[in-house]
């Protein structure tokens, strides 16, 4: 800490600094100001206190000293949600987890590891390599958490095939906002036993998709894959979503793909055209790759045959389905896991200048095409690219709807166009059945307009019940 | 002489490319297998948000550009908790890449203009350049005192004021005044005498290069020195015969090349002088045959890239007139500049060496922790630092680091020291020297 700092420094600061160390608590503004803002449309607003945790028993200590004052607790890992989940919207302590950063184990013969909150993609990559194991990695940094993208109900490349991240996640340790250590799943009931959540009642769902207002998780059990060393990709074009649609849903159901995902002509662009500009006329307006592992060229072969005869299928329903070439560095971008250059955003912002934000849902295949509609009148009315993403998840006619729109942040003014445009994309998307993820407090209030009045008492009982004093992430939740 | 030396408003437009991906956090590779180590020195000591990578440091550059930082001793700390070493700037893609590091002395430029910076410690240096010009307190007659035992073996260095000669052995003021670094220029006059150079020194009249001063952000130092060489080396040009500056400083070299440039006379000033490093001028007589290797080193070794030798030397595309993509965009970067091959290369051909690669290396070598006035700035945190990369390099088995600075020289000795380990720390030119036969 520096001279001047300690000079005058805050009780509060004190006894944080007293918790976790005077080099991992701080009140300088210069500190402050660097977790104030993300890359989302979300307005900057500033932390009070920054406090690093190297230890369960520093959160549990952070946590019953901020319940104590009634001070607020944000908890951060890397800040790269892109739904401002991070900004505390009534100031209060940003707790960094990014030194809690152990992969506590590897099990290889249960297919599970344990990891703390800082652990980052890139660094569980790097150890499950040579494991000859693999996890569904997100086409996010490869610098952000592992354990904050499951419980946020992440998207990652192996959704057709296991599932959301979130349903990956097979046991975790959680400190409550009151400082009392808890478990979920297995390790509840040994502690070395961190397989699986089921068959106990799931009361890890208290603390996935609640944007960290429930708790900090400190240690986290995730399934890991064995990692087939021979990939295919089926790339086809498509002129209408509808068509697009079809064939997806097709393929999905013979459950042979990781990862089935179409992409906007504007999203395959590298980077996303900022402002709009109108797609070639001789361009598709769909391209999709799926990707699809193998052990052995046979198994490769067969795949292919049954990708080849619902291509075959779907021509001959009169489809514009083609089979093509998707953009190599796109597609790299999109198979390459975690990539370092989809993650640094440049696919997405180069061209538009550090902002992005999106309307992220998990909507109804079937309203995927109307909505799609809807979506392209708004964001080009608004000079925005329509650049948007379908993915099929595992085993449902459900999936992701997205699109991820750059803007220029430096301007207010075209900062506030993108928010305009998200959040009536949002609204319809809504209408038609669709849920947000990890929603920025603009969304959580137009969740809750919508909501059944039973469903917004039990999710403020359940938060009152473990969040007497409203501490934790207060706000996120639209309430 | 005009220099056209950015202010942090200049840059604000770049600064506003950055959308805090925090890619800039790790060297990442995604192989296969994939590798990820951390990259920034400042985010693996401190940890907050702000001292990590390029992604702290733009947030303080928009703080300050919007009016909402002052700089307190708080953030003039934080800003000068940094060395420089653009580790970060390997990793970020988008428009603002090349400008990373120069957003970062900007501020710093910022600083000093505002009278807040550098810290205390560094306006030692500031100052000693200014009555000395070296930033080591130094007497101008200490700085030949590494050439004593040539004079006593009866092979005095020429003074190339007085003597002409075709190379001008550019010595540096770490070479020259650090003790444990005087081995370095002591090396690299021994190989050029054994090699039958033709070269002289500049000796008392050698001025700092003005390197420190510019990663301080003092660039009224920075000009006055620089000027003052550029002056120095034409004139060496016109009337001594001076055509090569070799130098074995990585610090020197990257000013020379990089930041000289941003005088609007460096193409006058330098017209038939070439600057070298001493990696790749030893690495030319390597390819021409003119350097020959007897004996041999029974030793794994290992080699540390110096950043001011290695990635400062990226030569970044940027569509300047939009013509490409749109004005001020990124577009590539060539290494061919980097001297990344050279020294390995020299390394690999001495008999019996085995050499052996650490994980972070090239455009991600870690930082030895030494740069950017952080060793005289925070010495105990650089010396850390310097501990981390000697680990690295144990974990490869190595005996040995090797490496072409005298700065990472005498910071990588001091970091082996800390955790007190065996690895022995060499500048390349000290291994040569134990295998080019005399004459
Ligand atoms: C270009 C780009 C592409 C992306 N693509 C994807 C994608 O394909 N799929 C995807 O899922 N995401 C994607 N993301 C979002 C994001 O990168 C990931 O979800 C990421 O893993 C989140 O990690 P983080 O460390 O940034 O979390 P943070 O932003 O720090 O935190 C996320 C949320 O979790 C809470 N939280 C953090 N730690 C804890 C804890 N220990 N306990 C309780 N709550 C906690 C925070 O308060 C916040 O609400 C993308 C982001 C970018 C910038
Ligand atoms: S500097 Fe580059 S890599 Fe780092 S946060 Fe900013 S945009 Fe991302
Ligand atoms: S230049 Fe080096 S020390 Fe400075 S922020 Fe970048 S990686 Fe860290």
């Amino acid at each position: 800490m520096d001279t001047a700092t300690a000079k005058k420094m805050d009780p509060f600061l004190a006894e944080l600094a007293g918790i976790v160390g005077p080099s991992n608590a701080s009140d300088a503004k210069h500190i402050r100001y660097a977790y104030s803002y993300d890359l989302s449309f979300v307005q900057p607003k500033l932390p009070d206190y920054v406090v690093m945790a190297e230890t369960v028993e520093q959160v549990q200590e952070v946590l019953r000293l901020a319940n104590r004052e009634k001070i607020p607790v944000v908890p951060y890992t890397a800040g790269t949600n892109i739904g401002g989940l991070t900004i505390p919207e009534r100031g209060g302590i940003l707790l960094d987890l990014k030194k809690m950063n152990k992969i506590i184990d590897i099990d290889v013969a249960d297919g599970v590891a344990v990891i703390e909150p800082g652990v980052s993609h890139a660094q569980l990559a790097a150890a499950l390599g040579p494991l000859g194991l693999r996890f569904g990695w997100p086409v996010g940094p490869p610098s952000a958490s592992v354990s904050s993208c499951c419980i946020s109900h992440g998207i990652g490349g192996m959704n057709a095939r296991y599932g959301l991240q979130s349903q990956e996640i097979t046991s975790m340790e959680v400190v409550l906002p009151t400082g009392e250590l808890v478990r979920a799943g297995s390790c509840a009931i040994q502690k070395d036993a961190w397989h699986s959540v089921l068959p106990l009642p799931q009361l890890d769902g208290l603390f996935k998709g609640w944007l960290g207002t429930t708790g900090v998780v400190t240690k986290l059990g995730i399934n890991v894959h064995p990692a087939p060393p021979i990939l295919k990709i089926f790339t086809v074009s498509c002129n209408t979503t509808q068509d697009m649609y079809a064939y997806m849903f097709n393929l999905s159901n013979y459950e042979i793909c990781d990862d089935i995902t179409a992409v906007s002509w504007w999203l395959s662009q590298v980077p996303i055209p900022y402002p709009y500009i109108p797609k070639p006329a001789d361009a598709a307006e769909w391209n999709s790759y799926a990707t699809t592992f193998s052990w052995s060229e046979k198994e490769r072969d067969a795949r292919v045959e049954i990708w080849e005869k619902v291509v075959a299928e779907e021509q001959k329903k009169g489809s514009s389905l083609a089979v093509t070439h998707y953009p190599e560095e796109a597609l790299r971008g999109r198979t390459q896991l975690p990539s370092q250059v989809v993650g640094s955003t440049k696919n997405y912002c180069k061209m538009g200048g550090a902002g992005i934000s999106w309307p992220g849902t998990f909507t109804p295949a079937k309203k995927w095409a109307p909505v799609y509609t809807r979506w392209k009148e708004i964001l080009i009315g608004h000079k925005l690219s329509p650049s948007v993403r379908m993915s099929m998840y595992r085993g449902v006619h459900y999936g992701m709807l997205r699109a991820m729109i750059p803007f220029n942040k430096q301007n207010p003014a075209e900062t506030e166009n993108a928010r305009r445009a998200i959040v009536e994309c949002l609204r319809v998307d809504l209408d038609e059945g669709g849920i947000p993820y990890k929603p920025p407090v603009d969304f959580a209030k137009e969740i809750n307009l919508r909501a059944d009045p039973g469903y917004l008492m039990l999710l403020k009982r359940v938060k009152q019940m473990l969040d007497p004093n409203d501490i934790m992430n207060p706000g996120k939740l639209g309430f | 002489m005009d220099w056209d030396i950015s202010r942090l408003e200049d840059l604000e437009h770049y600064i506003w490319r950055c959308t805090a991906c925090g890619t800039c956090r790790v060297a990442y590779d995604f192989g296969p297998p994939a590798t990820c180590r951390p990259i920034c020195p400042a985010g693996t000591e401190f940890g907050f948000e702000g001292n990590m990578s390029s992604k702290g440091k733009i947030a303080f550059a928009r703080g300050i550009l919007d009016g909402s930082l002052e700089f307190d001793e708080a953030l003039l700390n934080d800003i000068y908790r940094c060395t420089i070493c653009g580790g970060c700037q390997s990793q970020c893609q988008l428009d603002h890449k090349p400008f990373i590091p120069e957003i970062m002395e900007a501020m710093r430029r910022k600083a000093v203009e505002a009278g807040a910076g550098p810290l205390p410690l560094h306006k030692n240096l500031t100052r000693s350049l200014k009555s000395y010009n070296n930033p080591y307190q130094g007497p101008r007659r200490l700085r030949t005192d590494w050439t004593r035992p040539f004079k006593k073996a009866g092979r005095p260095i020429k003074d190339i004021m007085k003597q002409p000669a075709p190379v001008l052995f550019y010595v540096g003021c770490t070479g020259a005044f650090n003790q444990q670094a005087r081995a370095i220029p002591t090396a690299t006059a021994s190989l050029f005498h054994k090699l039958g150079l033709d070269f002289g020194i500049l000796g008392e009249n050698e001025l700092c290069c003005g390197s420190t001063a510019m990663r301080l952000g003092d660039a009224e130092e920075f000009k006055r020195l620089a000027t003052q060489n550029l002056e120095l080396f034409k004139k060496l040009h016109q009337e001594q015969g001076v055509a090569t500056i070799v130098t074995s400083c990585a610090g020197c070299y990257r000013a020379i090349k990089k930041d000289y440039i941003l005088s609007s006379a460096y193409d006058e000033m330098m017209d038939g002088v070439r600057v070298i490093h001493t990696a790749q001028f030893l690495y030319e007589l390597h390819q021409e045959g003119k350097l020959p290797l007897e004996g041999g080193l029974e030793m794994k070794i290992t080699y540390h890239d110096p950043c001011h030798i290695g990635r400062h030397l990226n030569k970044f595309e940027v569509d300047a007139d939009g013509s490409q993509l749109w004005k001020g965009a990124y577009l590539g970067v060539s290494e061919a500049e980097c001297l990344y091959e050279q020294p390995r290369e020299l390394l690999k051909a001495i008999p019996g060496v085995e050499f052996v690669e650490m994980e972070r290396n090239r455009a991600n070598s870690f930082c030895c922790g030494g740069g950017g006035g952080v060793m005289t700035g925070f010495g105990e945190w650089a010396a850390k630092n310097a501990g981390l990369r000697i680990q690295e390099g144990l974990e490869t088995g190595a005996a040995a680091m090797a490496s072409t600075c005298p700065f990472c020289h005498y910071n990588l000795s001091q970091g082996a020291q800390r955790i007190a380990s065996d690895m022995k720390v060499y500048d390349l030119v000290e291994l040569l020297d134990q295998v080019v036969p005399a004459k």
